[in-house]
Protein backbone atom coordinates (compact mmCIF):
# COMPACT_ATOMS: atom_id res chain seq x y z
CA UNK A 1 0.00 0.00 0.00
CA UNK A 2 1.17 3.13 -0.75
CA UNK A 3 0.40 4.78 2.45
CA UNK A 4 2.78 2.00 4.15
CA UNK A 5 5.74 3.83 2.21
CA UNK A 6 7.61 7.35 2.93
CA UNK A 7 6.10 9.62 3.14
CA UNK A 8 2.84 8.30 3.05
CA UNK A 9 3.52 6.44 6.38
CA UNK A 10 3.89 9.71 7.98
CA UNK A 11 -0.25 9.80 8.33
CA UNK A 12 -0.15 6.77 10.35
CA UNK A 13 2.40 8.11 12.93
CA UNK A 14 2.46 8.44 16.78
CA UNK A 15 5.76 8.99 17.41
CA UNK A 16 9.20 10.30 15.91
CA UNK A 17 12.45 9.53 17.47
CA UNK A 18 15.49 11.95 16.42
CA UNK A 19 19.43 11.23 16.14
CA UNK A 20 20.82 14.63 17.64
CA UNK A 21 25.02 14.81 16.45
CA UNK A 22 24.42 15.47 12.50
CA UNK A 23 20.47 16.60 12.60
CA UNK A 24 20.03 18.96 15.13
CA UNK A 25 23.64 20.40 14.96
CA UNK A 26 26.78 19.40 14.09
CA UNK A 27 29.87 19.38 16.78
CA UNK A 28 33.05 20.88 16.53
CA UNK A 29 34.68 24.14 18.70
CA UNK A 30 32.92 24.91 21.74
CA UNK A 31 29.29 24.01 21.31
CA UNK A 32 29.51 23.07 17.85
CA UNK A 33 26.54 24.41 15.72
CA UNK A 34 22.78 24.01 15.23
CA UNK A 35 21.90 22.90 11.86
CA UNK A 36 20.26 25.27 9.22
CA UNK A 37 16.76 24.67 9.59
CA UNK A 38 16.84 21.95 13.09
CA UNK A 39 15.64 24.31 15.66
CA UNK A 40 12.44 25.40 13.95
CA UNK A 41 11.59 22.14 12.83
CA UNK A 42 12.33 20.71 16.59
CA UNK A 43 9.55 22.91 17.50
CA UNK A 44 7.14 22.00 14.70
CA UNK A 45 7.30 18.63 16.09
CA UNK A 46 6.95 19.85 19.51
CA UNK A 47 3.61 21.61 18.68
CA UNK A 48 2.07 18.46 16.87
CA UNK A 49 0.33 16.03 18.22
CA UNK A 50 3.20 13.40 17.54
CA UNK A 51 5.37 12.00 20.57
CA UNK A 52 8.85 13.09 20.33
CA UNK A 53 12.17 11.48 21.69
CA UNK A 54 15.32 12.19 21.37
CA UNK A 55 17.70 9.14 20.64
CA UNK A 56 21.90 10.02 21.14
CA UNK A 57 25.21 7.66 21.18
CA UNK A 58 26.81 11.33 22.05
CA UNK A 59 28.90 9.83 25.36
CA UNK A 60 31.56 12.37 25.48
CA UNK A 61 29.42 14.78 27.94
CA UNK A 62 26.53 13.39 30.91
CA UNK A 63 22.97 14.10 29.71
CA UNK A 64 22.56 17.23 31.57
CA UNK A 65 25.81 19.17 29.61
CA UNK A 66 24.26 17.83 26.53
CA UNK A 67 21.08 19.05 26.87
CA UNK A 68 22.25 22.92 28.30
CA UNK A 69 24.60 22.74 25.12
CA UNK A 70 21.78 22.34 23.30
CA UNK A 71 19.93 25.05 24.94
CA UNK A 72 22.67 27.37 24.24
CA UNK A 73 22.31 25.99 20.35
CA UNK A 74 18.74 27.28 20.21
CA UNK A 75 16.74 24.05 21.06
CA UNK A 76 14.21 23.29 24.00
CA UNK A 77 15.06 19.82 25.10
CA UNK A 78 14.98 18.28 28.52
CA UNK A 79 16.85 15.41 30.10
CA UNK A 80 13.97 13.06 30.35
CA UNK A 81 13.24 13.15 26.22
CA UNK A 82 16.97 12.27 26.12
CA UNK A 83 17.94 8.70 25.46
CA UNK A 84 22.37 8.05 25.98
CA UNK A 85 24.11 4.87 26.36
CA UNK A 86 25.95 6.20 29.45
CA UNK A 87 22.70 5.56 31.54
CA UNK A 88 21.59 2.29 29.94
CA UNK A 89 24.91 0.96 30.67
CA UNK A 90 24.89 1.89 33.85
CA UNK A 91 21.76 0.12 34.89
CA UNK A 92 23.44 -2.94 33.08
CA UNK A 93 26.79 -2.74 35.35
CA UNK A 94 24.76 -2.55 37.97
CA UNK A 95 22.48 -5.39 37.62
CA UNK A 96 25.56 -7.58 36.59
CA UNK A 97 27.94 -6.93 39.09
CA UNK A 98 29.94 -5.13 36.92
CA UNK A 99 33.21 -3.13 38.20
CA UNK A 100 34.31 -1.39 34.93
CA UNK A 101 37.76 0.35 34.15
CA UNK A 102 36.06 3.36 31.96
CA UNK A 103 37.56 4.89 28.62
CA UNK A 104 35.54 7.65 28.37
CA UNK A 105 35.63 11.17 27.74
CA UNK A 106 36.16 13.11 30.81
CA UNK A 107 32.70 14.66 30.57
CA UNK A 108 30.70 11.28 30.59
CA UNK A 109 32.45 10.58 34.26
CA UNK A 110 30.04 11.60 36.31
CA UNK A 111 27.23 9.46 34.74
CA UNK A 112 29.04 6.93 36.18
CA UNK A 113 29.52 7.90 39.89
CA UNK A 114 27.05 6.25 41.68
CA UNK A 115 29.18 2.45 40.07
CA UNK A 116 31.38 0.89 42.21
CA UNK A 117 35.01 1.39 40.08
CA UNK A 118 37.23 -0.59 42.26
CA UNK A 119 38.85 -3.72 41.26
CA UNK A 120 37.53 -3.81 37.37
CA UNK A 121 35.81 -6.82 35.97
CA UNK A 122 35.09 -4.97 33.22
CA UNK A 123 36.01 -2.01 30.61
CA UNK A 124 33.74 0.30 29.22
CA UNK A 125 34.92 2.33 25.86
CA UNK A 126 32.59 5.49 24.68
CA UNK A 127 33.85 8.06 22.62
CA UNK A 128 36.94 9.27 24.25
CA UNK A 129 38.20 11.58 20.93
CA UNK A 130 41.64 12.54 22.43
CA UNK A 131 41.69 10.12 25.17
CA UNK A 132 42.37 7.26 22.93
CA UNK A 133 45.86 7.59 23.50
CA UNK A 134 47.88 4.31 22.88
CA UNK A 135 48.68 4.18 26.55
CA UNK A 136 45.10 4.45 27.53
CA UNK A 137 43.84 1.72 25.24
CA UNK A 138 47.17 -0.43 25.93
CA UNK A 139 45.68 -0.21 29.76
CA UNK A 140 42.02 -1.25 28.62
CA UNK A 141 43.88 -3.76 26.71
CA UNK A 142 45.86 -5.16 29.49
CA UNK A 143 42.45 -4.81 32.30
CA UNK A 144 40.74 -7.20 29.59
CA UNK A 145 43.55 -9.60 29.27
CA UNK A 146 43.82 -9.92 33.13
CA UNK A 147 39.99 -11.36 33.25
CA UNK A 148 39.05 -14.71 33.04
CA UNK A 149 36.00 -13.77 31.80
CA UNK A 150 36.87 -10.44 29.77
CA UNK A 151 33.84 -8.18 29.27
CA UNK A 152 34.28 -5.11 26.69
CA UNK A 153 30.68 -3.07 26.84
CA UNK A 154 30.68 -0.49 24.42
CA UNK A 155 28.66 2.85 24.04
CA UNK A 156 28.38 2.64 20.82
CA UNK A 157 29.63 1.26 17.70
CA UNK A 158 29.96 4.15 15.60
CA UNK A 159 32.76 4.40 12.60
CA UNK A 160 33.18 7.83 12.53
CA UNK A 161 31.32 11.22 12.62
CA UNK A 162 31.20 14.79 11.33
CA UNK A 163 32.93 17.75 13.59
CA UNK A 164 33.07 21.02 12.00
CA UNK A 165 36.32 20.40 10.88
CA UNK A 166 35.92 17.11 9.14
CA UNK A 167 35.38 13.24 10.10
CA UNK A 168 36.49 12.04 13.20
CA UNK A 169 37.03 8.35 14.25
CA UNK A 170 34.15 7.03 16.78
CA UNK A 171 34.25 4.84 19.37
CA UNK A 172 33.48 1.83 17.32
CA UNK A 173 36.98 1.74 15.44
CA UNK A 174 38.30 1.21 19.24
CA UNK A 175 35.92 -1.18 19.79
CA UNK A 176 36.93 -3.38 16.72
CA UNK A 177 40.51 -2.90 17.51
CA UNK A 178 40.16 -4.22 21.54
CA UNK A 179 38.32 -7.36 20.24
CA UNK A 180 40.77 -7.99 17.38
CA UNK A 181 43.58 -7.29 20.15
CA UNK A 182 41.65 -9.79 22.89
CA UNK A 183 40.12 -12.02 20.56
CA UNK A 184 36.23 -11.35 22.06
CA UNK A 185 33.44 -9.39 20.82
CA UNK A 186 31.65 -6.36 22.62
CA UNK A 187 28.73 -5.66 23.84
CA UNK A 188 27.47 -2.75 22.57
CA UNK A 189 24.54 -0.60 24.49
CA UNK A 190 22.84 2.15 22.48
CA UNK A 191 22.65 2.32 18.41
CA UNK A 192 22.00 -0.31 16.94
CA UNK A 193 20.90 -2.45 19.92
CA UNK A 194 17.39 -3.64 19.67
CA UNK A 195 17.35 -3.08 23.62
CA UNK A 196 18.24 0.69 23.61
CA UNK A 197 15.90 1.52 20.87
CA UNK A 198 13.15 -0.52 22.32
CA UNK A 199 13.60 1.51 26.34
CA UNK A 200 12.85 4.13 24.19
CA UNK A 201 9.58 2.81 22.60
CA UNK A 202 8.99 1.34 26.06
CA UNK A 203 8.79 5.04 27.38
CA UNK A 204 7.39 6.82 24.40
CA UNK A 205 4.28 3.60 24.85
CA UNK A 206 4.00 3.00 21.00
CA UNK A 207 4.72 0.18 19.21
CA UNK A 208 7.40 0.34 16.64
CA UNK A 209 5.45 0.50 13.72
CA UNK A 210 4.41 3.28 14.83
CA UNK A 211 7.28 5.11 15.40
CA UNK A 212 9.50 6.54 12.69
CA UNK A 213 13.44 7.22 12.95
CA UNK A 214 15.64 10.01 11.45
CA UNK A 215 19.27 10.30 11.63
CA UNK A 216 22.74 11.05 9.88
CA UNK A 217 24.38 7.01 10.19
CA UNK A 218 22.26 4.86 7.75
CA UNK A 219 23.57 1.71 9.73
CA UNK A 220 23.47 2.80 12.86
CA UNK A 221 20.11 5.02 12.86
CA UNK A 222 17.98 3.85 10.18
CA UNK A 223 18.99 0.23 9.93
CA UNK A 224 18.91 0.23 13.87
CA UNK A 225 15.78 1.60 13.81
CA UNK A 226 14.25 -0.51 10.85
CA UNK A 227 15.71 -3.96 12.87
CA UNK A 228 12.97 -3.28 15.34
CA UNK A 229 10.31 -2.41 13.25
CA UNK A 230 10.61 1.33 13.26
CA UNK A 231 10.32 3.07 9.60
CA UNK A 232 13.91 4.97 8.90
CA UNK A 233 14.82 8.20 7.24
CA UNK A 234 18.18 9.71 6.58
CA UNK A 235 19.03 13.09 6.49
CA UNK A 236 21.49 14.53 4.00
CA UNK A 237 23.85 16.35 6.74
CA UNK A 238 26.15 14.93 9.56
CA UNK A 239 28.23 12.22 8.34
CA UNK A 240 25.90 11.25 5.39
CA UNK A 241 27.91 10.62 2.56
CA UNK A 242 26.26 9.97 -1.07
CA UNK A 243 27.68 6.63 -1.28
CA UNK A 244 25.05 5.55 1.38
CA UNK A 245 22.36 5.87 -1.27
CA UNK A 246 23.57 2.48 -2.62
CA UNK A 247 24.48 0.57 0.41
CA UNK A 248 24.68 -3.11 0.28
CA UNK A 249 22.27 -4.00 3.29
CA UNK A 250 20.77 -0.81 4.61
CA UNK A 251 18.01 0.83 2.27
CA UNK A 252 16.64 3.79 4.08
CA UNK A 253 12.30 4.52 3.55
CA UNK A 254 13.56 7.76 2.63
CA UNK A 255 16.41 10.34 2.05
CA UNK A 256 15.63 13.99 2.89
CA UNK A 257 18.13 16.92 2.53
CA UNK A 258 17.58 17.66 6.49
CA UNK A 259 15.16 17.61 9.67
CA UNK A 260 13.62 20.64 8.13
CA UNK A 261 12.73 19.05 4.86
CA UNK A 262 11.56 16.01 6.54
CA UNK A 263 9.31 18.11 9.64
CA UNK A 264 7.75 19.19 6.81
CA UNK A 265 7.29 16.71 4.68
CA UNK A 266 5.91 14.58 7.47
CA UNK A 267 3.47 17.64 9.15
CA UNK A 268 2.16 17.95 5.48
CA UNK A 269 0.69 14.12 5.37
CA UNK A 270 -1.14 14.43 8.29
CA UNK A 271 -2.95 17.95 7.78
CA UNK B 1 70.74 -22.54 5.52
CA UNK B 2 68.94 -19.80 8.00
CA UNK B 3 66.99 -17.13 7.70
CA UNK B 4 66.13 -14.58 10.31
CA UNK B 5 62.32 -13.21 8.97
CA UNK B 6 60.62 -11.09 11.29
CA UNK B 7 57.55 -8.59 11.73
CA UNK B 8 59.86 -6.47 13.57
CA UNK B 9 58.77 -2.45 12.49
CA UNK B 10 60.47 -0.73 15.11
CA UNK B 11 64.13 -1.14 13.97
CA UNK B 12 65.61 -0.69 10.87
CA UNK B 13 67.41 -3.73 8.97
CA UNK B 14 70.95 -2.61 10.10
CA UNK B 15 70.17 -2.58 13.51
CA UNK B 16 69.19 -5.79 13.92
CA UNK B 17 71.71 -7.38 11.85
CA UNK B 18 74.08 -7.84 15.32
CA UNK B 19 75.13 -11.09 14.51
CA UNK B 20 74.26 -12.20 11.45
CA UNK B 21 75.11 -10.96 7.90
CA UNK B 22 72.63 -8.54 5.64
CA UNK B 23 71.51 -11.25 3.34
CA UNK B 24 70.28 -13.16 6.44
CA UNK B 25 67.71 -10.81 7.45
CA UNK B 26 64.59 -10.44 6.10
CA UNK B 27 61.62 -8.11 7.48
CA UNK B 28 58.85 -7.08 6.69
CA UNK B 29 60.16 -3.85 6.31
CA UNK B 30 61.73 -4.66 2.97
CA UNK B 31 58.18 -6.49 1.83
CA UNK B 32 56.68 -3.17 2.38
CA UNK B 33 59.45 -1.26 0.64
CA UNK B 34 59.19 -3.70 -2.42
CA UNK B 35 55.22 -2.82 -2.85
CA UNK B 36 55.90 0.64 -2.38
CA UNK B 37 58.19 1.22 -4.96
CA UNK B 38 56.44 -1.26 -7.17
CA UNK B 39 52.95 0.65 -7.03
CA UNK B 40 54.53 3.79 -7.28
CA UNK B 41 52.87 5.11 -3.71
CA UNK B 42 53.78 8.34 -1.83
CA UNK B 43 52.87 6.88 1.89
CA UNK B 44 52.14 8.69 5.15
CA UNK B 45 54.14 6.11 7.20
CA UNK B 46 53.17 5.54 10.96
CA UNK B 47 56.57 3.56 11.15
CA UNK B 48 58.65 4.06 14.18
CA UNK B 49 61.69 6.93 13.36
CA UNK B 50 64.01 4.03 14.08
CA UNK B 51 62.42 1.96 11.03
CA UNK B 52 62.95 5.19 8.78
CA UNK B 53 65.62 4.73 7.17
CA UNK B 54 64.25 1.56 5.60
CA UNK B 55 62.22 3.61 3.74
CA UNK B 56 64.77 5.98 2.19
CA UNK B 57 64.60 7.21 -1.22
CA UNK B 58 60.89 6.91 -1.34
CA UNK B 59 58.91 9.88 -1.74
CA UNK B 60 56.75 10.75 1.18
CA UNK B 61 55.12 14.28 -0.41
CA UNK B 62 51.45 14.70 -0.90
CA UNK B 63 51.16 10.74 0.36
CA UNK B 64 47.88 8.45 -1.42
CA UNK B 65 48.82 5.46 0.53
CA UNK B 66 49.12 4.62 4.21
CA UNK B 67 51.70 2.29 5.78
CA UNK B 68 50.66 1.20 8.97
CA UNK B 69 53.84 -0.70 11.16
CA UNK B 70 54.09 -1.24 14.87
CA UNK B 71 54.37 2.78 16.03
CA UNK B 72 53.22 3.06 19.08
CA UNK B 73 54.26 6.89 19.06
CA UNK B 74 52.02 7.06 15.98
CA UNK B 75 48.97 5.54 16.88
CA UNK B 76 46.95 8.77 18.85
CA UNK B 77 43.85 10.15 18.18
CA UNK B 78 45.29 12.91 15.78
CA UNK B 79 47.59 10.82 13.40
CA UNK B 80 45.03 7.54 12.99
CA UNK B 81 42.16 10.44 12.34
CA UNK B 82 44.79 11.58 9.44
CA UNK B 83 45.66 8.42 7.75
CA UNK B 84 42.06 7.52 8.14
CA UNK B 85 40.61 10.60 6.14
CA UNK B 86 43.59 9.65 3.67
CA UNK B 87 42.10 6.24 3.10
CA UNK B 88 38.36 7.81 2.74
CA UNK B 89 39.29 9.75 -0.07
CA UNK B 90 41.21 6.36 -1.99
CA UNK B 91 44.38 5.73 0.00
CA UNK B 92 44.91 1.96 -0.22
CA UNK B 93 46.30 0.82 3.75
CA UNK B 94 49.01 -1.37 3.36
CA UNK B 95 49.38 -3.20 6.97
CA UNK B 96 52.98 -3.82 7.47
CA UNK B 97 51.68 -6.93 9.42
CA UNK B 98 49.00 -7.36 12.07
CA UNK B 99 50.23 -9.13 14.89
CA UNK B 100 47.77 -8.37 17.90
CA UNK B 101 50.34 -7.55 20.45
CA UNK B 102 54.09 -7.64 21.37
CA UNK B 103 55.70 -8.15 24.45
CA UNK B 104 57.65 -4.98 25.82
CA UNK B 105 59.64 -4.78 29.23
CA UNK B 106 56.44 -3.78 31.09
CA UNK B 107 54.16 -6.41 29.64
CA UNK B 108 52.34 -6.69 26.37
CA UNK B 109 51.45 -4.14 24.24
CA UNK B 110 49.60 -3.66 21.49
CA UNK B 111 50.57 -4.51 18.19
CA UNK B 112 50.01 -2.19 14.74
CA UNK B 113 46.80 -4.78 14.32
CA UNK B 114 43.88 -3.85 16.21
CA UNK B 115 44.71 -0.26 14.66
CA UNK B 116 44.94 -1.68 11.51
CA UNK B 117 41.54 -3.45 11.89
CA UNK B 118 39.91 -0.44 13.16
CA UNK B 119 40.34 1.32 10.09
CA UNK B 120 39.58 -1.49 7.79
CA UNK B 121 35.95 -0.73 10.09
CA UNK B 122 35.99 2.70 9.63
CA UNK B 123 36.54 2.79 6.01
CA UNK B 124 35.08 -0.15 5.34
CA UNK B 125 38.11 -0.90 3.66
CA UNK B 126 40.76 -4.11 3.48
CA UNK B 127 44.29 -3.50 4.31
CA UNK B 128 46.82 -5.64 2.58
CA UNK B 129 49.21 -7.78 4.60
CA UNK B 130 52.86 -7.87 3.55
CA UNK B 131 54.31 -9.00 6.62
CA UNK B 132 53.57 -12.65 8.50
CA UNK B 133 51.60 -14.72 8.51
CA UNK B 134 51.17 -13.93 4.57
CA UNK B 135 51.87 -16.85 2.50
CA UNK B 136 53.77 -14.32 -0.13
CA UNK B 137 56.19 -13.04 2.97
CA UNK B 138 57.20 -16.82 3.70
CA UNK B 139 57.64 -17.27 -0.08
CA UNK B 140 59.52 -14.66 -0.97
CA UNK B 141 62.57 -15.29 2.36
CA UNK B 142 62.33 -19.16 1.04
CA UNK B 143 63.31 -17.97 -2.23
CA UNK B 144 66.07 -16.06 -0.87
CA UNK B 145 67.22 -18.97 0.45
CA UNK B 146 66.51 -21.56 -2.59
CA UNK B 147 64.52 -23.78 -0.49
CA UNK B 148 60.88 -24.85 -0.93
CA UNK B 149 58.53 -24.69 2.13
CA UNK B 150 58.51 -28.82 2.52
CA UNK B 151 62.21 -28.41 3.23
CA UNK B 152 61.79 -25.67 5.70
CA UNK B 153 61.01 -25.15 9.27
CA UNK B 154 59.87 -21.65 11.18
CA UNK B 155 60.87 -20.93 14.71
CA UNK B 156 58.78 -18.57 16.55
CA UNK B 157 56.85 -17.02 19.65
CA UNK B 158 53.96 -16.11 18.08
CA UNK B 159 51.34 -19.37 17.02
CA UNK B 160 49.13 -17.60 15.01
CA UNK B 161 51.81 -15.12 12.28
CA UNK B 162 54.66 -17.14 12.77
CA UNK B 163 53.72 -21.21 13.11
CA UNK B 164 50.58 -20.82 11.51
CA UNK B 165 51.08 -18.68 8.97
CA UNK B 166 54.73 -20.95 8.18
CA UNK B 167 52.39 -24.30 8.61
CA UNK B 168 49.74 -22.68 6.28
CA UNK B 169 52.65 -22.24 3.52
CA UNK B 170 53.85 -25.67 3.53
CA UNK B 171 57.04 -25.50 5.97
CA UNK B 172 56.82 -26.94 9.70
CA UNK B 173 56.67 -24.64 12.93
CA UNK B 174 57.61 -24.91 16.58
CA UNK B 175 56.88 -22.68 18.65
CA UNK B 176 58.66 -21.32 21.52
CA UNK B 177 57.44 -20.60 25.36
CA UNK B 178 59.12 -17.29 25.41
CA UNK B 179 58.69 -13.54 24.54
CA UNK B 180 54.78 -12.88 23.56
CA UNK B 181 53.94 -16.63 24.29
CA UNK B 182 50.74 -17.36 26.50
CA UNK B 183 49.83 -20.93 28.15
CA UNK B 184 47.29 -22.35 25.72
CA UNK B 185 48.51 -20.19 22.62
CA UNK B 186 49.45 -24.22 20.83
CA UNK B 187 45.68 -24.74 20.76
CA UNK B 188 44.81 -21.43 19.26
CA UNK B 189 46.15 -22.51 15.73
CA UNK B 190 44.91 -25.90 13.30
CA UNK B 191 46.77 -27.77 12.54
CA UNK B 192 49.06 -27.00 15.70
CA UNK B 193 52.71 -26.51 15.47
CA UNK B 194 54.42 -28.89 14.74
CA UNK B 195 56.10 -29.12 18.14
CA UNK B 196 55.89 -26.50 21.10
CA UNK B 197 59.29 -26.30 23.07
CA UNK B 198 60.34 -23.93 26.01
CA UNK B 199 62.88 -22.70 23.96
CA UNK B 200 65.27 -21.55 21.12
CA UNK B 201 67.91 -23.40 21.92
CA UNK B 202 65.17 -26.30 22.42
CA UNK B 203 63.89 -26.26 19.34
CA UNK B 204 67.20 -26.09 17.39
CA UNK B 205 68.07 -29.28 19.38
CA UNK B 206 65.29 -30.75 18.64
CA UNK B 207 65.66 -30.01 14.55
CA UNK B 208 69.19 -31.34 14.88
CA UNK B 209 68.40 -34.66 16.95
CA UNK B 210 65.13 -35.44 14.68
CA UNK B 211 64.48 -33.56 11.43
CA UNK B 212 68.20 -33.71 9.62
Amino acid sequence: MADMDWPGCAKSLKGVILDMCGVLYDSGEGDGVAIQGSVEAVKKLQTSDLQLRFCTNETQANREKFVAKLGRLGFDISVPEVFSPAPAAVAVLKERGLRPHLLVYDGLLPEFDTVDKTNPNCVVIGDAADKFSYENLNEAFRVLLGLEKPVLLSLGQGRYYKETDGLKLDVGVYMKALEYACDLKAEVIGKPSPMFFQSVLDDMGLQPHEVLMIGDDLVSDVGGAQNCGMKGVQVRTGKYRPSDEGHATVTADGTVDNLAQAVDLILNQRN
Amino acid sequence: AVKFVTNTTKESKRNLMVRCNEQEVFTSLSAARSLLLQKQHRPLLLVEDSALEDFTGIDTSEPNAVVIGLAPDHFNYQMLNKAFRLILSGAPLIAIHKARYYKRMDGLALGPGPFVTGLEYATDCKATVVGKPENTFFLQALSDLGCRPDEAIMIGDDARDDVGGAQNTGMLGILVRTGKYREGDENKINPPPHLTCDSFPDAVEHILKNLL
